[in-house]
């Protein structure tokens, strides 16, 4: 027992091992909120911001995502993924609501409950690319439902490059990502069975959806940094007109002091 | 709450602390970090040590990179000297009273390596603050 525990000391400890440890292992203590586009919802909060990674030769873990790499070169990375769908973390966090007025602004006969309908956490598999440079770095990734939930698929694409300057480490980063109406629709639309007067049924179709996010780290050491991330992501228009969405844009935010081991 | 901001604040500099202090000498880099990455793969930079002991003698810092002494100093109690440097991997600066001398401080510059050879360990998470 402790010749394990020992071994995993020496696995993690920095500057101890000539390898590089296949473990990563963060953690970051703040403040930082999401927002949450959905009516009569509440932003998403974070203090402690946990990572949690491991990288063997073909299998790895990252903080949730399950891969297979099975073409790594000079070029590109390519693996089989596994992950859960995290949309659903909005719908987690509404409220209810009762209304005198429908949909239209006409008066009703008595109040009525608004209450945002309920989605589930999916399973997706799918494919992802890695390539990087001294041009910045690519992420391409094609995801389709394997649990039965939305039955979608979604395509992304992330392209970041990071600047030092001192000990500071800037890195921009932009993404597009092209969600297929089932997907949109599961999650973003209303069922007749959910709709009410006050919450008309509605579907979605396909839609792409943009995103910008800036992070900036300054290290104190190897170990300690100050790191301030925000992340504006423009849903796509069919999921912004759904009755249940409030606000077209997300937005999150993090900042706090950052331990790597 | 302020203290606990404080305290946040107070350990990131805590753990910069010089991990080799021997009895009175003492020995300071600035800066003792450098971060590379693929697009800078080397830092190019000009490190000013600082050293002071309690005793007045011969002394001399030494660096992992080179054989040969940075600089000496006869009857001296302290001393300041730059070194200009491209560096890709972290070293250590130390102080001692001549070659094969015991050490008497010693001071690690560290490299971040932002970019890791495995580009998985770079790839952006779902994690939506990501900061780490």
């Amino acid at each position: 027992m402790y010749a394990r525990l020992a071994c995993l000391a020496l696995l993690l400890a920095p500057g101890l091992s000539l390898a590089e440890s296949p473990w990563r292992l963060g953690a970051a203590l703040g403040y930082g909120e999401r927002s949450n586009p959905l009516v009569l919802s509440d932003d998403v909060p974070l203090v402690l911001d946990l990572d949690i990674a491991y990288f063997g030769e073909r299998f790895f873990f990252d903080n949730g995502d399950l891969g297979f790499t099975f073409v790594d070169n000079a070029d590109v990375t390519i693996s089989f993924m596994g992950r859960f769908r995290s949309d659903r973390i909005f719908f987690g966090r509404t409220d209810t609501e009762f209304v005198l007025f429908d949909a239209a602004g006409a008066p009703l006969a008595e109040a009525v409950e608004i209450v945002v309908p309920d989605r589930d956490y999916a399973v997706e598999s799918g494919f992802e690319l890695l390539s990087d440079g001294r041009w910045g770095f690519l992420q391409m990734s094609a995801f389709h439902d394997v649990s039965g939930t939305h039955e979608g698929f979604e395509i992304d694409a992330n392209y970041g490059i990071g600047f030092r300057s001192g000990n500071w480490y800037i890195e921009p980063a932009i993404g597009v990502s092209y969600k297929s109406e089932d997907l949109n629709n599961y999650y973003w639309g209303v069922r007749p069975e959910e709709s009410s007067a006050v919450l008309p049924p509605y579907e979605a179709d396909d839609g792409i959806n943009v995103r910008a996010r800036l992070r900036a780290a300054y290290y104190f050491s190897r170990n300690w940094s100050f790191a301030v991330s925000a992340e504006y992501e423009r849903l796509n228009d069919s999921a912004a007109d759904s009755p249940i969405v409030d606000n077209q844009g997300v937005l999150g935010w993090f900042a706090g002091v950052a331990w790597r081991f | 709450m302020k203290r606990i901001l404080a305290l946040l604040f107070l350990l990131p500099l805590a753990a910069l602390a010089d991990d080799a202090d021997n009895e009175s000498a003492t020995l300071s880099v600035r800066p003792m970090l450098c971060i590379v990455d693929q697009r800078t793969p080397v830092c190019d930079m000009q490190f000013v040590i600082a050293w002071e002991s309690g005793e007045s003698g011969y002394y001399c810092v030494f660096s992992e990179l080179e054989s040969d002494a940075v600089r000496c100093w006869s009857e001296a109690r302290s001393g300041e000297t730059t070194d200009e440097r491209n560096v890709a991997e972290s070293f250590s600066y130390w102080l001692n009273q001549g070659e094969d001398e015991p050490v008497l401080a010693k001071a690690t510059v560290d490299v971040l390596q932002k970019s890791s050879s495995d580009r998985r360990r770079n790839r952006r998470t779902r994690h939506v603050w990501d900061i780490l």
